[in-house]
């Protein structure tokens, strides 16, 4: 009895953690529902999921025009991801919408998308509200006579292999990508007023959008290498975001063919879309490239408790403690460009803060001779990391009538001459008494 | 002063005793007085006590109509500013008052409290509380705030009396006491629960003359002693010092020019200026400026000009040879009006010495401030003043005036010279600036006092002198003992005595009228607490709109602690003091940058104004809007002002954009710049979906008359977060970035 | 400049104008003579003052001030007091010079109270 008990409160202790979605604690999402257009494609791209299962997610499949579909109950999200491999869908099941999915993002969670040329219009402006803007014509697909993927049964070189990666090893992985990624799909651009999307694998500079079916009526209007062929977002609250044009680059057929670009001689015995697919995963699903910053503290030198203000000219010490989640654990994140502003209005002290191998981050510097209320402010945007803002108000006021030098050696003819003054007045009245 | 209580029935009503001090207050005493068997002089001297203290709290409960009408509660902006010091004083204590920096307005620059303010009537105020909490009244700070001001007027009047007297006689002091105590000019700034300087500044600045008066008249170092403490009350309580320190100097040129000069004057000035300037800079908001800044340099040249003064007339004492003397003054002048040009010149040069300040230089020239320094002209109480509020405010006393400067000039003395200055310079003052008209009141009221009180008594005597058996002890009080010490002036007057009593007759009339308007007036237009609208509704009933305190709770229970309002810097310390959350700008306007910045966020597009706010990381703004209830003093009547204040620092806004052909409209018409400025969309924003009066169009806007021109607002980085229920204030959410974008 | 030109011009004359003062101040009664040099002295500490503030410069700006201020009002006081007990001055006839020297006594403790706190 006693121990049903325990394990009671145990678990009424776990419920808030159980259900905290996007837990500070463990960012690496753990329910993912998978949308998709026909069952069948959970067999034909199982090695992409299995991967994803093999790394602890728990994966929910279901019909994208499911009426049962629901991304939160009472309140709270029941997924934490979400994979959307449903690029036909016209209008989803349920109550979820182009609203609920943005919604979702909004509230700091994960979003893989992948389109191909069947992409539906909702598909479509789902990505566009990402800063993706897909092919507008319907029918077009990524066509490259030179560095198409030399293959037997296609001729219409739709099948692109393609090797213009971003240069991070955050977002890719610390191992290369030696294969091409093959690539079957439609491309888009990024919005340009977009600040936060990413190409991660561009087509090359001969490629183009068009109908491969069709003679050409007007020139392409996506050419070369604006466009992009799989991009990544990492919104403001650090949820992210995938978009690929093509659905079949997460597919077992690609994943385990063979890939020779045409003109050249390599051929490689396996495609670079595995590696490709399940680093980006990785990064999305926060498995990699995660910081957080915890015990920001701030003292006056000399002291350990934090002031509720500074005085003007006092010297501080600012501490930041920073780690990066390791998919398992928090590890300490070093790195030598990190800096902390003093800041009001415009930066007083901009000072790159030195860490030690703990990932403690430590700096001290002298107030500005300016009173206001300041702010420390850790801005730290590294492509592919998580983005750090840490802002912390703090007043800075000017000295108090009683903490200014006092008895400078330049005023003592003048203190003398009061005191000389003083001492003439208690003279005088003695000698004017006395006179009469 | 058992009559006293008899007394107070009319009191209250207000009308008859301003007129009934001089004579008809005195009767039913003299009757009382007589069974008592009192000398003539205690008899006097009682009637006296009796009439000041029945003026004394006459000058108290006159001012009391707003809290009976209201509530009692501190009125308008400022005052509420000198509240929340008021209360950090209380709270903290003197020291911690004085090196306070608040952090929580003008973010993000901050303000140093103690350094930039007055101290004067937070100190004052706080003494009073801290006597009556030791005294076991268990009273709350802000009862002490709002009663202040009524307070003090009522030590106005008593020094009103003391200064009457000393000028003219002790009738004179009764009747500027008397018309001083319901004056308008001076109701309208210390009506209960307007907690502001000018309500203990103004008791400060005649305690001030009053002593220099006395100091002047016996050359007594004690008497410039005590005015040069009342004179560092004045400057520990408001700016308007600066009158003080440049019409004492003035005064004393005068006489010196016209051959007034005595040992008297020297003894007074001298000691009154050394030790004034020297406690002055005791104020940390004052400092150096009297040594440094041109508008102290009166004071100064004038102190170096009654030395060398003196010390010719010492010389020439000790000389008795003229030619010599001549020689030597030739010698003398030459050498020191050289030194002094250059001390000056080598001042102004370096930089020690700073140039008049706008407000002063808008003070002697009515058009500079227009042209050049548009926050100061944006403040209506800087405007000039219209003939009608003078007749409004003074009333009588327009007429009573000149006929005191003619008593004045008849009986010159060093006395009468000082007011007759005091009241043409501050008559001048007040028609440059509405506000001043509250320090002329004082003069206007002592100048008023002379003349009634003379030609009361002229006629009163010329009664008496007919016929002896009437009226004798009713003039008795104030008159007749001056009367006789004094040669009156007309001694053969040209008229009879029915013509004498019809005048008298007239001016009984005359001062009841006086007293029935100073009543109306100050229960009619003075009494507003102006945070609390009041208007007449359809039915003729009063309706109360209490919109801003609603939106200040509001602000004050559903913002996050640090959250920042910007709002236009006439609500700033409101918002500070009742919503208790950080401003951007304040009604301390310090930093004209500052305020130019957010007038050129409320005057720029949406997506421009929402990079500023961002700069400044302001959370919330706040608007007041009159659309709806007809309230016109609100931020679209003000825009013009944040337009040219705007505009004035950054050129990108330009006041022509918001106007079609030189007329500021927001109607259909209105210029598409204004249509679409943040201003003009927060504070029509869902405006045009309301009908606000049966037969007009959504969207008619009552303030102005108009049906609006854009009643499609879409705010995309704002959001409505609070409109009070007659949307006179309303405040917007600013949005965080997009997250996606 | 304007002293030199006209005492080169008129030295006769001012040598007479010296000793008609001379002889004309000898007369004066010994406690306004006390009180001469007091004020003397205190001219003299603010002059002084003066000539150091332009070597050294104005920095302790209050310092100075006071310094220099309690000098001119101690010499100011004293010339009040000297106008009030000269007997010569009938305007203060009916003050007695106890009660001026009282006022005086009152006046520079204020004034010394006051300085001590603007020194520092």
């Amino acid at each position: 009895m006693a121990n049903f008990s325990i394990f009671f409160f145990t678990s009424i202790l776990l419920l808030p953690l159980l259900c905290q979605s996007f837990s500070t604690a463990n960012p690496t999402d753990k329910r993912i529902l998978v949308l998709l257009d026909d069952l069948a494609i959970k067999s034909s791209h199982s090695i992409f999921f299995k991967s994803l299962q093999q790394r602890g997610f728990k994966l929910d499949f279901k019909l994208a025009d499911d009426p049962k579909i629901s991304l939160h109950r009472y309140g709270q999200y029941l997924y934490d991801g979400l994979i959307l491999f449903s690029p036909s869908i016209n209008k989803f099941g349920g109550s979820f919408d182009l609203a609920s999915v943005l919604e979702f993002v909004d509230s700091g969670h994960d979003l893989i998308l992948a389109a191909d040329s069947s992409a539906s219009d909702l598909i479509r402006e789902i990505a566009n509200e990402c800063g993706a803007d897909f092919d507008e014509d319907s029918s077009a697909m990524v066509i490259d006579h030179t560095s198409y993927a030399v293959s037997n049964s296609e001729g219409d070189h739709t099948l692109i292999a393609s090797d213009d990666f971003i240069n991070s090893n955050v977002i890719l992985g610390s191992k290369m990508i030696e294969a091409p990624v093959l690539f079957k799909g439609i491309g888009h651009t990024l919005n340009p007023v977009n600040s936060q999307v990413l190409k991660v694998l561009s087509a090359s500079s001969s490629a183009y959008s068009a109908n491969p079916e069709t003679k050409f009526t007007s020139p392409p209007s996506l050419t070369g290498s604006r466009i992009s062929l799989v991009s990544v977002v990492q919104a403001r609250n650090n949820a992210r975001i995938l978009i690929s044009g093509s659905l079949d680059l997460f597919s077992n057929r690609l994943f385990r063919s063979g890939v020779q670009m045409a003109g050249s001689l390599t051929k490689y015995p396996k495609s670079g879309n595995e590696q490709f697919a399940t680093e980006l995963s990785k990064w999305v699903f926060h498995e990699r490239g995660h910081l957080k910053a915890v015990n920001v503290r701030h003292n006056k030198v000399g002291e350990t408790d934090e002031p509720a203000m500074y005085r003007i000219n006092d010297d501080l010490e600012y501490f930041v403690e920073i780690y990066e989640w390791s998919g398992t654990s928090w590890e300490p994140y070093v790195s030598d460009d990190v800096q902390v502003q003093f800041y009001m209005m415009s930066p007083y002290v901009l000072k790159t803060i030195s860490a030690d191998q703990k990932g403690l981050y430590y700096t001290s510097f002298k107030v500005p001779d300016v009173y206001g209320v300041f702010q420390f402010k850790v801005e730290y945007h590294r492509l592919g990391y998580t983005s750090l803002n840490l802002a912390k108000q703090i007043p800075v006021r000017p000295f108090r009538h009683n903490e200014y030098e006092r008895f400078l050696t330049a005023a003592f003819p003048y203190y003398g001459s009061s005191f000389s003054t003083m001492a003439g007045f208690f003279v005088f009245t003695i000698i004017y008494l006395y006179n009469k | 002063m058992g009559g006293s209580t008899h007394q107070n029935t009319p009191v209250s009503s207000t009308a008859q005793v301003s007129s009934s001090n001089n004579m008809k207050a005195d009767l039913p005493f003299s009757f009382s007085l007589k069974t008592f068997k009192l000398k003539t002089k205690q008899q006097e001297l009682l009637i006296r006590v009796t009439i000041l203290g029945l003026v004394y709290i006459l000058a108290f409960i006159t001012r009391l109509f707003s809290v009976l009408r209201y509530e009692s509660m501190i009125h308008e902006f400022d005052p509420y500013f000198n509240y929340r010091t008021t209360l950090f004083l209380t709270e903290n204590g003197f020291y911690e008052f004085w090196n306070w920096f608040d952090s929580e307005s003008w973010y993000p620059l901050g303000r140093i409290i103690g350094g930039t303010l007055y101290p004067g009537l937070m100190v004052t105020a706080a003494l009073i509380y801290w006597t009556l909490r030791f005294l076991r009244f268990a009273v709350h700070i802000r009862e002490v705030c709002v009663l202040t001001a009524p307070f003090f007027a009522s030590n106005t009047t008593i020094v009103a009396y003391f200064f009457g007297k000393e000028l003219w006689d002790s009738g004179a002091g009764l009747v500027a006491a008397a018309l001083i105590a319901i004056c308008p000019g001076y109701i309208s700034r210390s009506v209960a629960g307007s907690y502001d300087n000018e309500g203990v500044a103004i008791f400060a600045l005649l305690l001030t003359f009053y002593l220099f008066v006395k100091a002047v008249n016996t050359g007594s170092l004690a008497w410039a002693l005590a005015s040069a403490f009342g004179y560092f009350y004045m400057v520990s309580a408001w700016g308007g010092y600066v009158f003080i320190i440049n019409l004492i100097p003035l005064y004393v040129l005068v006489l010196l020019i016209t051959g007034r000069y005595s040992m008297r004057l020297y003894v007074a000035y001298n000691c009154m200026y050394v030790l004034g300037m020297l406690l002055a800079m005791q104020i940390q908001f004052v400092g150096f400026q009297h040594v440094q800044s041109g508008e102290h340099m009166a004071a100064m040249g004038v102190f170096f000009l009654m030395q060398v003064f003196y010390f010719l007339g010492w010389v020439k004492h000790l000389l008795s040879d003229t030619k010599l003397f001549q020689a030597f003054l030739r010698v003398t002048l030459t050498c020191t009006i050289g030194l002094g040009g250059l001390a000056l010149g080598v001042g102004m040069a370096s930089g020690y010495i700073s140039p008049w300040t706008g407000r002063f230089y808008s003070l002697l020239d009515p058009t500079y401030a227009k042209d050049h320094i548009p926050i100061i002209a944006s403040v209506s109480e800087h405007q000039p003043t219209a003939w009608s509020s003078f007749m409004f405010d003074f009333h009588i006393l327009l007429f009573l005036f000149p006929a005191g400067l003619y008593f004045c000039f008849k009986r010159l003395s060093d006395t009468t010279i000082f007011i007759v200055m005091y009241g043409l310079t501050s008559m001048y003052f007040a028609s440059v600036m509405v506000r001043l008209i509250l320090v002329a009141t004082p003069a206007m009221c002592l100048i008023s006092g002379i003349s009634v009180s003379a030609t009361l008594k002229n006629l009163t005597s010329l009664i008496r002198t007919k016929n002896k058996t009437l009226h004798t002890g009713s003039s008795k009080g104030t008159v007749s003992a001056k009367a006789s010490s004094k040669a009156s002036f007309d001694q053969s007057p040209p008229f009879g005595k029915k013509t004498a009593i019809a005048l008298l007759v007239g001016a009984f009339y005359l001062l009841s009228q006086y007293a029935m308007h100073c009543t109306w007036v100050t229960s009619e237009a003075y009494s507003s607490p102006s945070i609390v609208l009041a208007a007449r509704g359809a039915h003729g009933d009063r309706i109360i709109f209490d919109d801003y305190r609603e939106a200040y709770f509001w602000l004050r229970q559903n913002t996050p602690q640090d959250a920042k309002v910007m709002s236009w810097w006439d609500y700033g310390y409101q918002i500070t003091a009742m919503g208790n959350r950080t401003v951007i700008v304040d009604n301390n306007t310090w930093n004209n940058t500052h305020i130019a910045t957010v007038g050129r966020a409320m005057s720029s597009y949406e997506d421009e104004a929402y990079e500023i706010m961002r700069s400044l990381d302001v959370d919330y703004v706040l608007v007041v809007f009159g659309g709806v209830t007809g309230y016109s003093s609100d931020d679209i009547n003000k825009f013009l002002w944040m337009v040219r204040i705007g505009g004035g620092v950054f050129p990108v806004i330009k006041e022509p954009d918001y106007l079609v052909n030189g007329e500021y409209r927001v109607d259909k018409g209105a210029a598409p710049k204004m249509l679409n400025c943040l201003m003009y969309k927060l504070s029509y924003y869902r405006f045009g979906e309301l009908t606000t009066e049966y037969g007009k169009p959504p969207g008619y806007d009552r303030a102005r008359g108009v049906e609006i021109g854009n009643k499609d607002v879409k705010l995309h980085h704002l959001e409505e977060a609070f409109t009070t229920s007659n949307w006179i204030v309303r405040i917007y959410k600013v949005k965080s970035p997009s997250n996606r974008w | 400049m304007a002293k030199l030109s006209s005492s080169s011009s008129t030295t006769s004359d001012a040598k007479a104008l010296f000793q008609t003062l001379r002889s004309a101040y000898s007369a004066t009664p010994i406690n306004l003579k006390i009180i001469d040099l007091y004020v003397i002295f205190a001219i003299l500490t603010a002059l002084i003052q003066v000539v150091y503030m332009a070597l050294v410069g104005s920095f302790p700006f209050n310092s100075f001030l006071s310094g220099v201020l309690s000098c001119v009002g101690t010499a100011v006081l004293a010339v009040c007091l000297r106008i009030q007990v000269n007997k010569e001055n009938k305007e203060f006839k009916d003050l007695p010079p106890e009660r001026a020297f009282a006022d005086f006594v009152l006046c520079n403790l204020v004034l010394h109270l006051v300085i001590m706190n603007f020194l520092g």
